[in-house]
């Protein structure tokens, strides 16, 4: 009886571990390569076909080496580059590729930690390549995207001549920037820009305050001036009513008019009290006192 | 794994006290020495062992005994099946989407709720957070700058200091998982690349005033046109400018603009405070003159009618009478003069030498303003000199 339960189990585990030999998981985000004594047989779901899922191998005989299928990143190393108009920038790439062919990044790479340094030379020296040849402004602004692009297809190039089995999505420059040593220059030349602007500024408001200012000046002159010429003629207007109105009362009888208006005069001019007047007796207004009641 | 838990007693009923794993004490790793400080030695450990063995002898039946009872064994693979398959009960919180995976492969995906997938060999669930938002920080969160991702360089080769956030969520929970090997870190990748390749066709001052918005939608597109290409499966719902603004070091040079904008703004309302109490000012003297014009002209008019008439009334009556009248009026007129007059009456007729007035007799009347009569004490003149002064007409 416990004979056979040993038998029982010892088969039972035999099975068990031949079939966890056979049998293995490739996941939906990783592709699988089966070698047999290291030489590659087959490859399972790869981009081409994908069939995720649970495979069969040859128990003991197979092996099976995973690679990674997804969308992968690399960062390149920061790197100095010299610009066509010979102006250094230093870049910062990534890549993103992906294994399309494992049996290729098996033979050539082998893993990541191998393919790593070597897929980082090749973006550099495609980047060095393809930036030494643009001018910094283009880097930096006209045609960055248009020279990632190019550098994409540069790469993917080189990466299909070296057989890296890599089919490489996308190649995008994180940083172009100048190198550090450049920076002060920049901050000299923004400072510089910026006085000048508010110098201009400055000079445009006290421009506009004087032109404001002469502008009021000449609008008082030319107030008080119309208010001076309205004013002129008014009195004009007065001393000529006053002429023709005198003219109409006193050419009724013009001697006793000038008469009358001497009288007017004297009492105003002599008659304040601050005149003293040597008089001789003989005038006619002493007429009288000098000559009598019988005076003619 | 419910028979590696405590509080599930497996088939081999609950761990004996003083034990703290439920594991069969034959695969414990070490000696006693390796065991904890606490842990039980020597005769102690002895027992335990004989208890346990005790215990499983009496469930399988004894070694060399009665054989294995089959019921027991069967209920006991039953109970382990059951627990397994129970295993692949779990729940998908309201934020997440479950996507399941059969051997690896990709097979559904489910919604909210208790789900059930076959348990853990066969296939596996793995939720994602599909509603919640993500946010991602370049340049630094708050209070930690980074200078290295914030400085950037602007269309106009100018750098400026920048800082944003960007929020993303899941749109495909399949995608997300098997597409991309590391979707956070793509995330936070694309947002610097796109927002500098953005920022390198911007000039400086739009980034700084109005171009924000402008920056933050381009930004947005061309992350999600590349992360689209990618296949990632993820939206970018925003990308946030927090800040941006000229680096430290011209910061000063920046600032003093704005000061000389509002300095040249000063400078006019200055000059509009002149022009406007000026002008005024202006006004109220024009108006003036003016006025006093019209002034002058109405009262010359008026007075000039007034002595018109005076004179009319007078030469009315002088008409009349003009001897008499013409007689009286120089009289009359004569009085009012020199009763406030001084006056020196000199009879210059036979005076051979000149006359000499005292000085006090051209003295104006100011004290003796009031008339008194026709003598205020005039010294009649007694010399006999004619005065230099005096021209005594001789009238007739």
């Amino acid at each position: 009886m416990s004979r056979r339960f040993v038998a029982l189990s010892v088969v039972a585990i035999a099975f068990l571990v031949v079939v966890a030999n056979t049998l293995f998981i490739v996941e939906q985000r990783e592709q699988a390569i089966i070698t047999r004594f290291g030489e590659p047989m087959r490859v399972i779901n790869p981009p081409q076909s994908p069939d995720p899922g649970l495979h069969m191998k040859t128990p003991f005989l197979d092996q099976v080496i995973r690679l990674d299928k997804r969308n992968q990143s690399l960062e390149a190393d920061q790197e100095e580059i010299v610009a066509a108009d010979q102006e250094r920038l230093v870049v910062d790439a990534f890549i993103r590729y992906r294994i399309s062919n494992p049996l290729q990044y098996y033979r050539t790479l082998r893993d990541e930690r191998g393919a790593g340094p070597l897929i980082e030379r090749l973006v550099n020296s495609s980047l060095r390549q393809v930036l030494g040849s643009a001018t910094s402004a283009d880097i930096i602004s006209g045609h960055r995207g248009a020279l990632m692009q190019q550098a994409k297809i540069d790469v993917a190039r080189r990466a299909a001549t070296a057989r890296f089995g890599i089919e490489v999505i996308d190649l995008r420059i994180k940083r172009a920037d100048l190198p550090a040593a450049n920076q002060p220059t920049v901050y000299r030349r923004m400072q510089t820009d910026r006085q000048q602007a508010a110098a201009q500024i400055r000079a445009v408001g006290e421009q506009q305050k004087r032109e404001i200012i002469a502008s009021a000046d000449k609008e008082v002159a030319i107030t008080l001036a119309g208010a001076t010429e309205t004013a002129e003629a008014t009195r004009g207007e007065g001393d000529a009513l006053r002429t023709r109105i005198f003219a109409q009362s006193f050419g009724r009888d013009a001697g006793f008019a000038s008469f009358y208006r001497s009288m007017q005069a004297y009492e105003a001019a002599l008659g304040q009290g601050d005149t003293t007047m040597v008089l001789s007796p003989d005038s006619a207004f002493f007429k009288y006192f000098e000559r009598g009641p019988g005076a003619k | 794994m419910p028979w590696n838990d405590n509080a599930n007693p497996g088939p081999w009923g609950s761990p004996p006290p003083g034990g703290d794993d439920d594991r069969p004490p034959v695969k414990r790793p070490g000696g006693p020495n390796r065991g904890g400080p606490r842990r039980p030695e020597g005769p102690e450990v002895n027992a335990f062992f004989d208890r346990l063995a005790r215990q499983l002898r009496g469930m399988f039946g004894g070694e060399g005994g009665r054989g294995i009872r089959p019921g027991a064994f069967a209920a006991v693979l039953l109970g382990v099946f059951g627990l397994w398959a129970l295993s692949g009960l779990y729940m998908v919180q309201p934020n997440e989407e479950a996507v399941v995976t059969t051997f690896g492969a990709y097979s559904r995906s489910e919604a909210p709720g208790l789900r059930y997938h076959l348990p853990a060999p066969i296939e596996r669930a793995e939720k994602v957070a599909v509603t919640s938002l993500n946010r991602v920080d370049v340049g630094g969160a708050a209070g930690a700058d980074v200078p290295e991702e914030s400085l950037m360089l602007t269309g106009d080769e100018n750098i400026v200091d920048l800082d944003f956030s960007v929020t993303w969520r899941i749109a495909n929970p399949s995608r997300y998982l098997f597409t991309l090997r590391d979707p956070d870190l793509s995330v936070k990748a694309v947002a610097e690349s796109a927002m500098r390749e953005v920022i390198g066709k911007t000039a400086l001052q739009s980034i700084l005033t109005n171009g924000r918005g402008q920056v933050q939608i381009a930004t947005a597109e061309l992350m999600q046109r590349t992360l689209d290409a990618w296949g990632a499966g993820i939206t970018v719902v925003e990308v946030q400018i927090r800040n941006a603004n000229p680096p430290q070091e011209v910061v000063a040079a920046f600032r003093d603009v704005q000061s000389a904008q509002q300095d040249a703004e000063s400078a006019k309302n200055e000059a509009n405070t002149y022009r406007n109490r000026v002008i005024n000012e202006a006004k109220g003297d024009a108006a003036r003159t003016t006025q006093s014009a019209l002034a002058y002209k109405e009262q010359s008019v008026r007075e000039a009618l007034g002595d018109a008439a005076r004179f009319n009334q007078i030469l009315t009556e002088y008409k009349r009478a003009p001897g008499v009248t013409r007689e009286r009026l120089y009289i009359e007129t004569m009085q009012r003069v020199l009763a406030r007059s001084n006056k020196v009456v000199v009879d210059s007729k036979g005076a051979s030498a000149p006359i000499i007035l005292p000085p006090d007799a051209f003295r104006p009347r100011t004290t003796a303003a009031a008339p008194r009569g026709l003598d205020p004490a005039a010294p009649a003149a007694t010399a006999s000199a004619p005065p230099v002064a005096s021209q005594p007409g001789p009238a007739q």
